[in-house]
């Protein structure tokens, strides 16, 4: 992330110029409690520091590793919080581990049984009616 | 017959070793020499973890089923193992 060359507050233009993250998302970031503002200016423009860059690049850092903006609530109050300890932090990105695993699972069940249903299809430009992929769809049994 | 209660966690979870004795107790009380007990670190075991559908930590299962999702009581295992689900996931 490029330095700022000073700390002269920064409208919302300018932070999304900065951390290269639309000036929507931000405004999206405040409604999810994620970012405020430090003020406003006397024409009622939203005002910044360097902390909220700081802060959007964490955003934008968690949500590449998967957190959801539950978690970088939790995670950016755990920063922020001088009692906790490195061990909550290990455990939230512990608990997105299995949450993502546990979708990387889901989805190679997923594509397994695409596999069976395109491996059935004989492209044989068969009538729609008779397509193996809609017949398999359409008879395949509820998983257990 | 054999009841397996195992305590998935993080290593160095405070809640978790504040609450190991008094867990392992209350399950030997109902289990009593059929007590099977696993301590089990979730980053060796992700894959079981998964298994088991276990998203948040710590978390307890009993012969192989995800029963409880956080840390339970004493009181909630004894009652758990009281009606456990079968052997074997």
């Amino acid at each position: 992330m490029p330095r700022p060359q000073s700390s002269s507050p920064y409208t919302i233009g300018k932070l999304a110029a900065l951390t290269q993250i639309s000036a929507d998302t931000l405004r999206y970031y405040e409604r999810e409690h994620l970012l405020q503002p430090r003020g406003k200016s006397a024409s009622g423009y939203r005002l910044y520091d360097e902390e909220a860059a700081r802060r959007v690049q964490f955003i934008r850092h968690a949500q590449e590793c998967g957190f959801t903006l539950a978690e970088i609530r939790e995670l950016l109050t755990l920063r922020g919080r001088d009692s906790a300890c490195c061990d909550d932090v290990r455990r939230v990105a512990i608990e997105r581990k299995l949450q993502l695993e546990s979708k990387i699972r889901s989805m190679k069940t997923m594509s397994t049984a695409l596999d069976r249903l395109i491996a059935a299809c004989s492209r044989d430009g068969v009538p729609v009616e008779a397509c193996p992929i809609l017949i398999g769809l359409e008879q395949a049994q509820p998983r257990r | 017959m054999p009841v397996t209660v195992e305590l998935l966690h993080i290593p160095g979870c405070v809640r978790c070793t504040g609450s190991r004795e008094a867990l392992r107790e209350a399950a030997q009380a109902v289990a009593g020499d059929e007590l099977i007990w696993r301590d089990l670190d979730v980053i060796e075991h992700m894959d079981y973890a998964v298994t088991l559908g276990v998203l948040t930590l710590p978390a307890v299962a009993i012969n192989g089923h995800l029963v409880f999702s956080s840390l339970p009581t004493p009181d909630q295992l004894r009652r758990a193992l009281s009606d456990p689900p079968k052997h074997g996931p």
